[in-house]
């Protein structure tokens, strides 16, 4: 199993991540990405017209599982580490070869990125969090938000592989019982 | 024998293609918010099974990494931005 990273475009460029006029930005920004997130595996650098990124689909924030062969297996978009972890434990199953589950992952993981996302935004404030705002109320401040509420988050949205079904039901009883309550006083007030 | 597509390849023939200061935007606007989303809910930007196409990229720290060259063990690519 191999893993790699491909630095593409700012995606929320700001006064001192401004968007790239050279290749060697990149791949400055590429450098620092590296040492400041702690990426053990390569980091590549894509060129300034985003060939590899583009022909991949241009999608925001990807992650494509490619198997022994050179197929693509899965993908998703909004990287969500538990998805991957179950589609990797399936192409393992099959002999790393060949799709599985469907191939595409059509849910929006927003949650992880929410919890994990502001660490982009912070490089380029104030521009990308207002730009962000505009574009999409209330995700910037979101963003922030789920930054703060990191160490109560995380165990739940940043995990490496699956809720196990037993805290799965312990949620949906818990959210169904805060429910009932809120229901219940509001009659009452 | 089917071969593997580069990236290249497969680039020249979409649309934003041409233009590389709109794919570098200076400013995060509502129509590559709704881009984002449009992509996730429709991405037809490649197919399960499909041979992933091959590109060779400079390295951070140093050196180059061919896909291709990885053949035999899967892999786990992501893209993702600075910001």
């Amino acid at each position: 199993m191999r893993f790699i990273d491909v630095v593409i475009r700012q995606a929320h460029p700001g006064p001192e991540v401004p968007a790239y006029d050279t290749f060697e930005q990149k791949l400055h920004d590429a450098e620092r990405y590296r040492r400041e997130e702690a990426i053990p595996w390569p980091v590549l650098v894509d060129d300034l017209e985003g060939t590899v990124h583009q022909a991949y689909g241009g999608l925001a924030d990807p992650t494509y599982l490619i198997d022994r062969d050179g197929r693509v297996a899965y993908y998703n978009m909004w990287t969500h580490a538990p998805t991957l972890h179950r589609a990797l434990t399936a192409l393992m199953r099959q002999g790393g070869r060949g799709v599985v589950m469907d191939g595409i992952d059509h849910v929006p993981h927003m949650l992880a990125a929410m919890t994990d996302g502001w660490k982009g935004i912070r490089r380029g404030l104030p521009q990308s969090l207002v730009e962000l705002e505009l574009a999409s109320p209330g995700m910037g401040i979101g963003l922030w938000l789920g930054h703060r509420l990191r160490p109560v988050l995380a165990p739940l949205t940043l995990r490496a592989r699956p809720l196990p079904t037993s805290a799965r039901v312990g949620l949906a009883a818990a959210a169904v019982l805060a429910v009932t309550l809120a229901i219940r006083r509001a009659r009452r007030g | 024998m089917t071969t593997t597509p580069t990236a290249a390849e497969r680039f020249a023939t979409r649309p934003e293609a041409a233009n590389v200061d709109e794919y570098n935007f200076d400013h995060f606007k509502l129509k590559h918010f709704l881009e984002d989303v449009r992509r996730t809910v429709r991405n037809r930007g490649i197919e399960p099974g499909e041979l992933a196409p091959d590109f060779e990229l400079v390295r951070a720290g140093g050196g180059r990494v061919r896909l291709s060259e990885l053949r035999g063990t899967p892999v786990l690519l992501h893209f993702g931005s600075f910001t």
